[in-house]
């Protein structure tokens, strides 16, 4: 009678005798998650449809994200609906069958799939930014505070305490009604709100690893603190920082439309989700074409959720145990 | 206990400080430099330079910074947020009713997500990798994924707009002009609690979506850790019942920690606020601070932030006294 051994964890430990390195591990148990692959391969073809689909999208229905069709306004001036045509439209198109509007127009008569493509590029862009700044604050203070403890702990600490003591979205706002609207202050106000996570991620695991023998051993062979922090200490942490990182993509995403939902995100006439949801709703147009609210929402929701389903299955597999919680 | 209790309160009052100047220096010195001076705002465009100067004395706005500051601080502590550029009255008539309408909103939120999370993730806890705890995890992460700005018109579209159009989900099955929800409006709780309720459901339940999605993840973590214990094994070894052991075994060692997420999600709901309000028309802190932002309104904008600012810190006080009532071990370990 054979012992049956827990196949996973037998061919993850040993690969031709050598013990096989955390990150292969943790990459080969992902790619055996259906569900963070599928998750992942929705995040591809976004990205790929944010860089390449707006253009591409425009060429062909030739209608440029921000061109407002007068004549894609139905008789009573209310917004065509989906796969409807245009005829003359502005002198832009002469297809003599009409230039298609897959999915309707909004209420200046500015085609809807065009602006929502564009919109998944400003979505991204400043998520993508707002993350990466949030994450170079964060990293560079946990790193600094865990590493020298003391006075330089306490003040970080304190920085960390207060910034979470306020109400984000609302403080954003106030910041954004002051500096005014723009991609870039958009990003830095993201990034002001959420460099406090990774930080005290960085800050508490720098201070149980700087413990450790090996970098006592590192420093005793004359490594200089830079290099410590970097060589030894950084790659501990960058497993929780990974899974905090598509978290906080998903959430800097809801928070880019949230500012550019409230006016004061990414100024008009650039298309973003918020600004477009914003724009069916305040008006109420999207009573009369329920699509001008819908597409715009699907495709936060798709993208929020893909991340979401990504960053579970990157902590399952980071999990030494294996096991889904 | 009770040096617990000071140093908490203490806590609390210091980084209720730090909000008063944070909301000071970005409304009234930074904003100064990216727009018109509130001399000239409340004087008027046409006012003459000496008239705006004597609007400036009577504001005390001549007077070095820190001096203002004080004067910010002495009138806030007073109950006084100023005048309120747009609408003719002072801002604290503004915020009261407004910070009425918003509890009513978050207190019955906070109802509904927790006693629907509750069930389903102890379930999931307790039955994990049964088609139920699939069920309830693919319901959460679908729930954090939905923005709560994305939900509110959606809601108020297919729950109260459709109906008087007399479709429901697109099917045309109401006489035209049904009222299923009411779209609009706010009742307060003193006028008639039960067409309170009523115009209420809707925002209620849009607001609790996100959150009760993130509690089931929460509770169901919670209780799995829970139910691995001893403590849970030698509940079940002497014979208690499953329900037993989740209410008082699982469910007592639980409450801490819900209370103190608890105390902190009331302060993130205060965000959505803004979202469901605009859209429900409720006269809330969130839909006055829009409308403040829209006119540029900033001793409203600052009234709204710090009242939001007070909830969120006072949330999380409470909280975390409770949570050394709650929690034995806390209250030992403060009197040591």
């Amino acid at each position: 009678m054979t012992i049956e051994m827990p196949v996973l964890e037998q061919d993850l430990e040993q690969e031709m005798g050598r013990p096989v390195r955390l990150r292969t591990q943790v990459f080969r148990r992902l790619r055996r998650d259906p569900v963070s692959m599928f998750a992942f391969s929705v995040l591809v073809f976004l990205v790929l449809a944010a860089i390449f689909g707006g253009p591409l999208a425009a060429h062909l229905t030739g209608h440029p994200p921000n061109a407002q069709f007068a004549n894609a306004l139905a008789s009573d001036s209310q917004p065509i609906g989906v796969m409807q045509r245009v005829y003359e439209a502005n002198g832009i198109t002469h297809n003599p069958h009409g230039s298609l509007f897959i999915l309707g127009a909004d209420s200046l008569g500015r085609d809807l799939l065009v602006r929502v493509l564009y919109g998944a590029r400003i979505s991204l862009l400043v998520a993508g930014g707002a993350t990466a700044l949030a994450l170079i604050i964060g990293i560079s203070l946990g790193l600094l505070a865990g590493y020298l403890g003391g006075w330089v702990d306490g003040l970080v600490n304190r920085m960390t305490e207060t910034a979470m003591a306020f109400p984000n979205l609302l403080l954003a706002v106030g910041i954004a009604v002051v500096i005014g609207p723009g991609i870039l202050n958009v990003v830095i106000i993201i990034a002001l709100f959420t460099w406090y996570y990774p930080c005290r991620i960085v800050r508490s695991a720098t201070a149980s690893t700087k413990q450790m023998t090996f970098v006592a051993a590192a420093r005793t062979m004359g490594a200089r603190p830079r290099r410590i922090l970097l060589v030894h200490l950084l790659p501990q942490v960058w497993g929780p920082l990974l899974v905090y990182a598509t978290s906080i993509i998903a959430n800097n995403i809801l928070f880019e439309a949230g500012l550019s939902y409230l006016g004061v995100g990414v100024p008009a006439p650039t298309a973003s989700w918020g600004s477009m949801l914003s724009d069916a709703v305040t008006s109420s147009m999207y009573t009369v074409d329920l699509p001008l609210a819908l597409i715009p929402g699907l495709a936060l929701l798709i993208t929020m959720l893909s991340f979401n389903l990504l960053g579970d299955g990157l902590r399952d597999a980071l999990d030494p145990k294996g096991a889904r919680r | 206990m009770r040096r617990m209790v000071a140093r908490r309160l203490l806590g609390a009052v210091i980084q209720l400080f730090f909000v008063t100047i944070a909301a000071w220096l970005l409304f009234y010195v930074i904003a100064r430099f990216t727009g018109a001076s509130p001399a000239q705002r409340i004087a008027g465009k046409t006012a003459s330079a000496a008239q705006v100067a004597l609007v400036a004395k009577l504001l005390g706005l001549d007077k070095p910074y820190w001096q203002q500051y004080l004067i910010f601080l002495g009138h806030l502590i007073h109950g006084n947020f100023g005048y309120s550029y747009f609408q003719d009255r002072p801002v604290s008539s503004i915020l009261w009713p407004a910070t009425r309408a918003t509890a009513s909103l978050v207190f019955g939120a906070a109802l509904i997500w927790l006693s629907v999370a509750a069930p389903i993730g102890a379930y999931g806890g307790l039955r994990q990798r049964s088609i139920g705890d699939v069920v309830g995890r693919g319901l959460a992460i679908v729930g954090m994924s939905i923005p709560v700005f994305w939900l509110a018109p959606m809601m108020a579209y297919f729950f109260a707009f459709e109906p008087t159009q007399g479709r429901i989900l697109g099917l045309s099955i109401l006489p035209t002009g049904t009222t299923l929800f009411p779209i609009t409006g706010y009742v307060d709780l003193g006028t008639s609690p039960i067409e309170w309720a009523y115009h209420l459901i809707l925002p209620w339940i849009t607001l609790a979506v996100g959150f009760a999605a993130v509690y089931i993840r929460y509770i169901r973590t919670l209780t799995a850790e829970q139910l691995g214990e001893d403590y849970t094994r030698t509940a079940k070894a002497k014979g208690a019942s499953t329900s037993r052991i989740l209410v008082r075994h699982v469910g007592r060692n639980v409450a801490p920690t819900m209370t103190v997420l608890l105390g902190a999600d009331i302060a993130t709901a205060l965000s959505g606020v803004f979202f469901v309000e605009t859209v429900f028309n409720i006269p809330g802190l969130g839909w006055t601070g829009v409308y403040a932002i829209e006119n540029l309104d900033y001793p409203v904008i600052t009234g709204v932030v710090i009242v939001c600012a007070v909830i969120a810190v006072l949330a999380n006080t409470i909280v975390d006294l409770l949570h050394g009532v709650l929690d034995p071990r806390l209250r030992r370990l403060a009197a040591r």
